[in-house]
């Protein structure tokens, strides 16, 4: 009876208005909106000045209208490494390292940056410093010297890291998901390749900043503990010298890509979950549409409150993280994006049900409370746009460099306090468009329970592996080419003449070889044009590598059998086809092949696929002295090179006996060749048998 | 002639900032006021009438460091409890949920007793246990309104909610406008007095999902995780984030008995800094606060770590381009070396100028980055010095490792730079200008200092400490602590596969 009582009463309790509801919040303080100072300089550089006394700082940033949309494509990176070294290359009168030594000692800050549509240089300092640090900031944005040694380091800082690239899988996904749908050959989805960065020099560096860094365009806006009349006259003093124009700096490139929609995998086998990313482009931040569709979005997956958190997380407890946002960007479309992690088995559940959810937010109305809530959200925080006066200035700032109305914040607070449920749905018919989905997921697939092949989608690989640089070949002209063609008939004269060597159909050596401190004994048979077997006698054991020109296999002491040649060791052994001498010096007679003279004695050879060598005569012989070709060592680039000696005739053809490799100019190895054989009529059969 | 006027002017610069700091203490002072209420909750209040806005900050002494055996990770469920609401907030039916969480409880003791049983437990039997926990579950589960905290905070304009558990501490915090002072008097209080676990065992999949992202998932994770577990023997330190098994076998009857014996009011300090009036604070918080039961202290940890006699390795083999971490055993955060060990970290990894920067990515350019820390993982008790490299394509872990003992070595014997031990000192002392900037940035240090060191001045007066540092004491705890023997090195070291 008791118990039922007691009960009871709860219930009454429970029933009663709680305490949280019951409060009753006066009206909120004033918003104090600073006042910003706008003018310009004699020289046509925008200045907007703040004064805030809080702190004894100040700070400050000129944006400057570029950005690594106008990178050309061969030299993608170009702006990121100007605006990284316009800062550590240092000035005229003080190297980088200089500069940090002065700035680090009265813990101050010069740096510049660049992003798509926008360049820095931005300071700050304790106000005691104001001049100095306005000094160096001066001299780091009109006139950056680039100094050759931070240009090198920045560069290999970037080779580093493109190595680095595929390492962490949320990373990956954001990469991707952004590449893929902007398009990879695109400015927007276009990466820093080995062979972008390598043609990147100092005077593409200088070229940049003195197209885009000139007075007219660069804005600058300084706040902090300063006198803004006094702040106003040092500038027209520090900036009155610098007068430099440029024409105009054209529109931006536009987005035109459209992604082809679908599931696109990248495996990575040291991982347990996936990260995943699902959408496809956003819009602007000016379409009128822009308020409802961040009600949605927020609705959608906004907080710890929207559907797919409550859904995905709360719910089910499939992940960690996931939310959405709809991208709206100032210029060019943003990205609409899902994304999150699970682990790697719950994928396809995570997938269908994000798919339920936004088919349920496209056919139903979002209820009146969720959109109460999402604009209450907007409505009560609007102040925090205004805690700190430094918010305002940035503002403002943004709005102007982008073309934007003052008020564009009031505006949207209003459009958005406007928004009807009808609304929201309409935008999510309109706006959000599921057959033009792409996904993302980065994962491990040896762990995907169900396949994503259940999602009844096209599914594409991505290859999470970096681009080995395109070979560089000299150009080639009328008079070049026929140089090239002369000294190859030379070489092709001197080896036995083309008769002989067209009749070669195999070739089978028995070498022996010293690789450093290892002696090796080889034996390599080879099949015209592509088939190859070689057999090795390691230390360790016996490894055999054969291929039939287009796959091949591998077998190695300690391994179970036979094991399919992975990609590194493919791209290898068709490097080394294309180096055989009997078939090289016969590039003229092959379709697809250039052969160009480059030196009195030398012709590169390329296959337009990014093969290419360099070879080179002996004048007093004809016959081929050396053969140089590039391969990417951990440095880079280097060139491997081979020197020919000890040439004796087998089946009417002459072969070198003795090759001396060379690695970036120090030597590598030799091989002796103790007996080559030719047409010895060695099979298919037997350079593939297991 | 340039340079000649900038040495002047730095020179005036630094002469100023001694008196600027006075000035501000004092001026904190006076905005400051501080009190505690009868059941030992201590509050610190900021006056910052600048914009109509309010950050509060609740700190709890206490950490993964406190996790109970067999339970890691029970500091941090907290961290994701909060967001489940309380008995007003969150249930659709507190009354009958409150029974059906109950009832969850007893069905998991029920499999719990089954399983201890070990080879001798009836597989039928845990079956049918494991099928009615399930069902238990998804009846406590309809009575939750979901997210039901979280929202009323979003919807009253509330910015920056979050909360986070490191070993030492756990912070619960966010922004109000200061209207609505009040609210967060009113949720936070009954939070503290009686959270409510629903929702736990969803929410400890989250926590398993959490792990997958930041250790199991990750290369670094993976380092730092056997770094610790090889630096620390015996200490808690030893562990992050909580070992897989103990997440996945997590109780909320466990985290009922954790909240009684640390979340006590005398184990929290909170901190609220914005436009408000200190009196109506204090009001608040002897209204809400005032009414939730003393308790004793809770038991302080008792293990520490024993003396390491000699270097210990570990290597982690990942997917992942190699790194490698280095971590020297120090003494704790108010030990009177750490301001020296503080200015050794500046030196070493402080900006552009740092001998890490200068030497091994600049010079040497065999690390894309290299960076050290003073304090890892927490600072409370005795814990690690540690150095990160990331070598460069084509260079070693080894050889990082051999140059930065080539670099400490040195530094060792040669006299300690005096000039970079002042930049060090002014640059510490202005980043702490620019932390006083946001009402948040502030609320936490206060009330971490309040915990850490036992006072919120202390903010300032740590300062101080800071500037009587010399470049032989640098030498001397460089000399003292970075030693091979008293050392851990870790290296996460790439293993390709290929395939299936």
């Amino acid at each position: 009876m008791r118990t039922v009582l007691t009960l009871f009463v709860m219930a009454a309790m429970a029933a009663a208005q709680p305490a949280y509801k019951q409060l009753q919040f006066p009206k909120l303080g004033e918003v104090k909106i600073p006042e910003i100072e706008t003018f310009t300089l004699p020289n046509g550089m925008k200045v907007y000045l703040l004064e805030n006394h809080n702190l004894p700082l100040i700070n400050g940033i000129a944006l400057v209208r570029t950005g690594t949309l106008f990178e050309p494509a061969d030299k993608t990176g170009v702006h990121v490494i100007a605006a990284g070294t316009m800062r550590t290359g240092g000035t005229k009168a003080k190297t980088g390292d200089q500069l940090d030594e002065q700035l680090e000692a009265i813990a101050a800050g010069v740096e510049s940056g660049i992003d798509e549509t926008l360049g820095s240089v931005s300071f700050n300092c304790l106000k005691e410093n104001t001049d100095e640090v306005l000094g160096v900031f001066h001299d780091v944005l009109t006139a950056p010297e680039f100094r050759q040694n931070k240009i090198d380091l920045l560069k290999m800082q970037y080779r580093s890291a493109i190595g680095r690239r595929y390492d962490d899988a949320g990373q990956v996904n954001n990469a991707e998901f952004s590449d893929t749908v902007y398009g990879k050959d695109t400015p927007f989805g276009r990466s820093i390749e080995y062979e972008t960065l390598d043609r990147i020099q100092r005077e593409d560096l200088l070229a940049f900043h003195k197209r885009y860094y000139f007075p007219k365009n660069v804005r600058l806006a300084i706040q902090g503990d300063f006198d803004k009349a006094a702040m106003r006259a040092r500038l027209e003093q520090i900036f009155a010298g610098w007068t430099v124009e440029q024409a105009p700096v054209p529109e931006f490139p536009k987005v035109t890509h459209a992604a082809k929609p679908g599931i696109y995998v990248g495996d990575k086998k040291d991982v347990n979950q996936t990260s995943f990313s699902i959408g496809h482009l956003g819009g602007l931040l000016s379409d009128k549409d822009y308020p409802a569709l961040e009600v949605l979005s927020d609705i959608l997956g906004g907080s710890f409150d929207s559907r797919l958190f409550r859904k995905v997380r709360t719910e089910m407890g499939l992940a960690y993280s996931v939310g959405a946002g709809w991208g709206a960007g100032y210029l060019n479309p943003g990205l609409f994006r899902i994304s999150g992690s699970t682990k790697a088995e719950s994928t396809v559940l995570t997938f269908q049900t994000i798919q339920q959810e936004v088919n349920r937010i496209r056919t139903e109305l979002v209820t009146e409370q969720e959109l109460n809530d999402a604009k209450e959200k907007v409505v009560n925080s609007f102040v925090f746009n205004f805690d700190r006066p430094a918010k305002t200035l940035s503002r403002l700032f943004r709005y102007e460099y982008y073309g934007y109305p003052k008020e564009f914040l009031f505006s949207y607070q209003k459009a958005l306090a406007a928004v009807k449920r009808e609304d929201v749905l309409r935008v999510a018919k309109q706006y959000i468009q599921p057959e033009k989905f792409v996904y993302v997921a980065i994962t491990n697939t040896d762990q995907l329970k169900t396949p994503l092949t259940d999602l009844k989608l096209p599914v594409t690989q991505l290859e999470l592996k970096v681009k080995e640089p395109k070979k560089e070949v000299a150009a080639a002209s009328a008079a070049s080419l026929a140089q090239g063609k002369a000294l190859l008939g030379r070489m092709q004269q001197a080896m036995g003449g083309m008769e002989k060597l067209a009749a070669i159909r195999d070739v089978v050596m028995v070498n022996k070889a010293e690789l450093g401190p290892m002696k090796v004994n080889q034996k390599v048979q080879w099949l015209m044009p592509d088939k190859v077997r070689q057999e090795q006698e390691l230390p360790f054991g016996k490894v055999i590598a054969a291929f039939d020109g287009k796959s091949g296999f591998l077998v190695a002491p300690g391994a179970p059998g036979p094991q399919p040649m992975p990609a590194p060791v493919l791209k290898q052994v068709s490097d080394e086809l294309f180096s055989m001498l009997v078939t090289l010096v016969q590039s003229d007679r092959m379709a697809g092949r250039t052969v160009n003279g480059v030196g009195e004695n030398r012709v590169e050879i390329s296959d337009g696929n990014g093969k290419a060598a360099r070879l080179e005569m002996d004048p007093a012989t004809g016959l081929p002295a050396k053969l140089i070709v590039e391969a990417m060592g951990p440095q880079g680039k280097v060139d491997v090179e081979r020197q020919f000696s000890d040439w004796r005739e087998v089946g009417g053809v002459k072969f070198p006996h003795k090759t001396v490799i060379l690695q970036g100019g120090k030597p590598a190895g030799t091989t002796l060749s103790e007996t080559i054989q030719a047409n010895t009529g060695v099979t298919l059969e037997e350079i593939m048998k297991k | 002639m340039n340079s000649m006027s900038s040495w002047k002017l730095s020179g005036l610069g630094l002469l100023a900032l001694p008196l600027l700091w006075g000035q501000s203490l004092a001026d904190f002072e006076k905005r400051v006021t501080e009190f505690t209420l009868k059941n030992g909750m201590h509050f610190l209040v900021m006056e910052r009438h600048e914009s109509p806005t309010v950050a509060f900050h609740a700190h709890v002494n206490v950490g993964a460091a406190n996790d109970p055996a067999n339970a890691s990770s029970t500091a941090h469920m907290f961290e994701h409890m909060i967001g489940k609401g309380t008995a007003s907030l969150g249930s659709k039916n507190f009354v009958l949920e409150q029974k059906a969480l109950a009832a969850v409880e007893a069905a998991y003791d029920r499999l719990e007793e089954e399983r201890r049983k070990e080879r001798r437990a009836d597989k039928a039997q845990m079956e049918r246990l494991e099928a009615a926990l399930k069902k238990a579950i998804a009846d406590a589960d309809q009575y939750v309104e979901q997210n039901a905290f979280t929202r009323e905070i979003e919807k009253n304009g509330g910015v920056g909610f979050n909360a986070s558990t490191g070993l030492d501490t756990t912070n619960y915090f966010y922004s109000l406008p200061s209207n609505r002072t009040e609210l967060w008097f009113a949720l936070q209080s009954e939070w503290f007095r009686q959270p409510v676990f629903r929702e736990f065992y969803k929410e400890r999949d989250v926590v398993r999902e959490e792990r997958r992202m930041r250790v199991d998932s990750s290369a670094q994770g993976k380092l730092i995780e056997a770094l610790l577990s090889t630096a620390f023997t015996a200490h808690p330190y030893r562990n992050l984030i909580g070992w897989a098994t103990d997440i996945e076998n997590l109780r909320a009857k466990g985290a009922a008995e954790f909240h009684k014996t640390y979340y006590v009011p005398a184990n929290v300090t909170i901190s609220i800094v914005g436009d408000v009036s200190p009196a109506q604070v204090k009001l608040w918080a002897e209204k809400y606060f005032g009414p939730i039961p003393a308790g004793p202290l809770p038991p302080r940890l008792n293990t520490v770590e024993p003396e390491q006699n000699g270097e210990k390795r570990v290597t982690v083999e990942t997917e992942a381009q190699p790194f490698v971490a280095i971590a020297y055993h120090r003494p704790e955060g108010t030990h009177p070396d750490d301001p020296a060990i503080a200015v050794l970290d500046g030196i070493l990894s402080g900006g552009r100028t740092g001998k890490l920067n200068r030497e091994l990515v600049e010079e040497k350019k065999l690390a894309l980055g290299a960076d050290s820390g003073a304090t890892f993982p927490s600072g409370k008790y005795p814990h690690l010095f540690i150095v990160f490299m990331v070598p460069n394509a084509g260079k070693t872990v080894e050889d990082l490792e051999k140059a930065w003992d080539e670099l400490i070595e040195r530094m060792k014997k040669e006299p300690v730079d005096e000039a970079a031990v002042k930049r060090v000192k002014t640059k510490l002392r202005a980043g702490f200008i620019a932390g006083l900037d946001s009402n948040s940035g502030l609320a936490q240090q206060m009330a971490e200092a309040h915990v850490a060191l036992g006072s919120w001045k202390k903010v300032f007066t740590e300062l101080e400490e800071l500037e009587k540092v010399t470049a032989a004491d640098v030498k001397r705890v460089l000399n003292q602590y970075l030693t091979k023997k008293n050392r851990t090195v870790a290296y996460s070291v790439q293993v390709k596969r290929e395939g299936k």
